[in-house]
């Protein structure tokens, strides 16, 4: 009985010892306790398996990846995260060699039977496997295509059934502990984004295979935070993670107003600060808008329909502004946008009526209304196909497509579309002409449909509205068999390429949902992609690019939308970003400034 | 009565076919095919061939409808297509917290409405009868979304007697605290329309002849209401009750999203957006289960409450 309990104390003292001698740099306070909301539900954290945004939120405050964004800057600029620096970069952009920082090590698991885990140059190489491991079915996957072998490594996969990790790929090798080499097919310059994405962040091979197919909900990282609680669907809680490495603050402010307050608050801090994060799931925005009021949460995601009172004539309300509530407002990296299939037998193709055809009803909808009806204000209209706060926006471009139904129906007129005795136009030969354009049930898609429909209207063209629910219409788009839709993209990287090879012909199909195939158009899109994201010749190729699918009329461009945050008076150093997520790691809390 | 039960549950096997060709049937058909959703932002038409063979979507009709029934038979319904959680564990957790809420209030309901219901009987044609039925029918009329939202904004928000949302750890914590506000506008919604119904049952048997004998034997009002009357009038209120029991199983959609409890409705309303058909296949299932049985407890309960109701 003695022997087992002195035992047990040295084995304590041990372990005591041992984790004073880690010296762990975070100084994250459990008082400071956070609360956020999420507006969708969470569906897991196994960083290859997921693919929604509130999963990467958390994800990206657990898991290391090699790169992240800048807590200040803007344009969103990347900096190392488990590197020890930015990636060497060569052979055209074909080579990146990463390193990885030594004395990274995963939060303790029983996965590791006790052992303290250090982050390698193995776990980034395991990491990116999985994504082109089929029993994954990794949302991600096509991000890594471009990595030379991984795709024989799959296909080897599927013919015998089982995803060999421990087959060396040429295009992914860890020449040394700590040395990551990724060798591409193609010249990428943004390959360099994808390791910045919170799916890439490593995880470690003992933990995945110890969990198996429940690794959603066993997530293991080196990263400021761990899962400590998770009620699916309604509650997350997140505690720093003792054994993390911690990181000082330091970043330079930017040219955005506010940004040296930020500085001031921050420099110097030992970060992270907050102690816990917990997450409600609030799908209905008056239960979330009404909770942040009683100071129930700190940071609330202002939606449409609350604009209006919480922020008019986008200023906090005097209520609010009287408790300490700030705003802050970003300009999201997304588009929306309305298309036509250009491989359609009626509105397809590249004949001067059918292009007229196209512009004349884009011109006949009036984007100014879709801001103010469908918005409320909280977005801007969009010019050019690559949104603010994206390397290749242009903010001089003007768009060849405005609103301007007196234009289009003379553009009809002009092209033998004659209006019948009903007041419709038919096609040139006589058929009766009706524009089939599809959306999900959803209230905001009724909405746009009716806008729709007074719209061409107004040019005398009859609509047919097909109702689908959304991954009907995905797979009729994949097949290049939906006329119409209005849809949207949200940047996975801060760079125009994400939005150009939307209309890259090779990609229809698969996310080029217009189907638009043009020679001229591909050839000058594959040069761009041999050039550096920062040369002056891609962004005027880019140009060239959007005014030649304008012209062809393919797309009308709708909007970006604004990012509203609420911010209450305890949160110090809030600033939001449009990529990183995660930014829970980069503010603090002042408990005193709480509302009482 | 056994040979009655053994009968009535085998008359649930072609019922429970059913309704499983119809839910397959209604999922194939307006579900979508959740493969392109899952396969993620830029997908080939290769990825998306490979999760359909891992969701088995890619098998002819009748070898899923087979493994559906297989399923059934088992009770085993795999995982979900979304987040891969088991569709038990899902079922095991989330029932809880819609039980929490759905069962004190069907309780309380049924209870203050039988009362009322023999209250405002006793004093038909009276002022406050009418009183009532007018408040009745002008609660009947706003729908269940209205309560939520001002009750919200006022008890919740203004008064601040209850948390605006949230869901605890502890089942005293969560009866007591967050889901006293979703059972009181549960209350609301649900007398109304019940005391209205309870209210024709009750009349239905208060001008009886047996009830006009009691009283002529001298018995006390209130015996003559609470025993004589409500026994008999208690198998429709009983039927009533009874179809009311498998809602538990479904919980209560908009309750729980705004008041963000983790229950089933939230869960069913979350597995329709993902087209989540393993979890959809589970819940369908269980309540169709579930109103079989209780039919079955209903009928039972009756000759309990009744004996001179046969059983045949």
């Amino acid at each position: 009985m003695f022997h087992r309990s002195a035992a047990r104390l040295i084995a304590t003292a041990a372990i005591a010892a041992g984790a004073a001698a880690y010296g762990p740099a975070w100084s994250a306070d459990p008082d400071k306790v956070l609360h956020l909301e999420f507006y969708v539900a969470e569906t897991g954290f196994d960083p290859a398996k997921v693919q929604d945004y509130y999963s990467f939120v958390v994800n990206e405050g657990i898991f290391d990846s090699l790169l992240t964004y800048d807590y200040l800057a803007r344009p969103a600029k990347l900096v190392p995260r488990a590197a020890e620096a930015l990636p060497t970069v060569s052979d055209q952009a074909r080579t990146y060699v990463f390193k990885v920082r030594k004395g990274i090590y995963f939060a303790d698991d029983p996965a590791f039977k006790g052992r303290r885990r250090e982050l390698t140059a193995e776990d980034f190489v395991y990491s990116i496997k999985r994504f082109k491991d089929p029993a994954n079915h990794a949302p991600y996957e096509s991000f890594v295509d471009g990595v030379a072998g991984l795709d024989e490594l799959k296909k080897e996969a599927e013919k015998t059934g089982k995803f060999n990790y421990d087959r060396k790929v040429d295009g992914l090798q860890a020449l040394d502990r700590y040395t990551l080499q990724i060798k591409l097919k193609e010249t990428d310059y943004t390959f360099a984004y994808v390791m910045g994405l919170p799916n890439f962040g490593a995880v470690a091979r003992e933990v995945i295979e110890a969990y198996g197919d429940d690794s959603n909900a066993h997530p293991v990282g080196s990263g400021p935070y761990l899962l400590r609680e998770w009620v699916r669907s309604n509650k997350i809680v997140l505690e720093a993670n003792p054994g993390y490495r911690g990181f000082v603050w330091d970043f330079q402010p930017g040219a955005d107003s506010g940004d040296r307050e930020i500085v001031a608050a921050m420099k110097g801090k030992k970060m992270p600060q907050i102690g816990r994060v917990e997450i409600s799931v609030i799908e209905e925005q008056q239960a979330a808008w009404l909770a942040f009021q009683n100071g129930e949460l700190d940071v609330l995601h202002l939606r449409e329909q609350f604009a209006p009172i919480a922020i008019p004539r986008d200023k906090v309300n005097p209520q609010l502004a009287a408790a300490g509530v700030r705003l802050n407002r970003i300009t999201d990296p997304d588009l929306n946008y309305t298309y036509f299939n250009a491989t359609d037998p009626d509105f397809g193709g590249f004949a001067k009526e059918k292009i007229a055809l196209r512009r004349a009803i884009f011109m006949s909808f009036d984007n100014a209304e879709y801001l103010r009806v469908i918005r409320k204000g909280q977005a801007m209209e969009a010019q050019y196909p690559i949104p603010p706060g994206v390397v290749g926006y242009d903010a001089t471009y003007r768009t060849s497509i405005p609103y301007d139904p007196e234009l289009a129906n003379k553009l009809l007129d002009y092209f033998g579309y004659k209006r019948g005795g009903d007041g419709y136009r038919t096609w040139p030969d006589g058929r009766p002409l009706a524009w089939r354009y599809s959306s999900t049930p959803s209230s905001r898609d009724r909405e746009i449909d009716e806008l729709w429909q007074k719209s061409v209207e107004r040019i005398g063209i009859r609509i047919q509205i097909d109702k689908n629910k959304f991954p009907e219409e995905l797979k009729q788009e994949r097949a290049c068999q939906l006329l119409s839709r209005t849809a949207s993209w949200i940047a996975d990287y801060p760079d125009g390429d994400d939005f150009m090879q939307l209309l890259y012909g090779p990609n229809s199909r698969q996310n080029n949902n217009a189907c638009f195939q043009l020679a001229e158009w591909d050839r000058i899109y594959e040069r761009t992609k041999t050039l550096s994201p920062d040369s002056v010749e891609r962004n005027q190729l880019y140009r060239q690019l959007w005014r030649m699918a304008e012209v062809n009329g393919v797309w009308k461009l709708h909007d970006t939308r604004y990012r509203n945050m609420l911010v209450q008076p305890q949160v110090i150093g809030y600033k939001k970003h449009p990529i990183l997520l995660a930014e829970y790691m980069y503010y603090d809390l002042d408990n005193s400034r709480r509302r009482k | 009565m056994t040979a009655y039960i053994v009968r009535r549950i085998w008359q649930m096997i072609p019922t429970m076919l059913g309704v499983v060709v119809l839910v397959f049937i209604l999922f194939n058909w307006v579900g979508g095919d959740p493969a392109y959703v899952l396969a993620g932002k830029i997908s080939s038409a290769e990825q998306i061939a490979n999760i359909r063979r891992q969701l088995g979507v890619d098998q002819p009709y009748y070898v899923q409808l087979w493994i559906f029934i297989k399923q059934v038979l088992t009770g085993n319904f795999g995982a979900s297509w979304s987040t891969n959680e088991a569709v038990s564990h899902i079922l095991a957790t989330r029932l809880g917290p819609s039980l929490t809420v759905l069962v004190p209030l069907l309780i309380l309901s049924t209870l203050i409405s039988i009362g009322l219901a023999l209250a405002v009987a006793y004093v038909r044609a009276s002022l406050t009868d009418r009183l009532v039925m007018i408040s009745c029918t002008v609660g009947l009329s706003i729908s269940i979304l209205v309560y939520i939202i001002v009750f919200q904004y006022v008890f919740a928000y203004k008064l601040g007697w209850f948390p605006v949302q949230g869901w605890g750890d502890s089942f005293w914590q969560n009866l007591v605290v967050y889901a006293s506000l979703p059972i009181i506008i549960g209350l609301v919604v649900s007398i109304a329309p019940d005391l209205r119904l309870f209210r024709t049952f009750v009349l239905d048997e208060i001008n009886q002849d047996y009830v006009r004998t009691a009283r002529a034997k001298g018995l006390s009002e209130n015996r003559i209401m609470w025993v004589h009357v409500l026994r008999n009038a208690s198998i429709p209120i009983i039927t009533h009750v009874m179809a009311q029991l498998p809602g538990l199983l479904i919980g209560a959609f908009l309750i729980e999203r705004f008041f963000s409890i983790p229950g089933i409705g939230r869960e069913v309303i979350l597995a329709v957006e993902r087209s989540d058909f393993p979890v959809i296949k589970a819940i369908t299932v269980y309540v169709a289960v579930a109103t079989m049985v209780f039919n079955l407890l209903a009928d039972l309960m009756y000759k309990a409450v009744d004996p001179r109701v046969q059983l045949k």
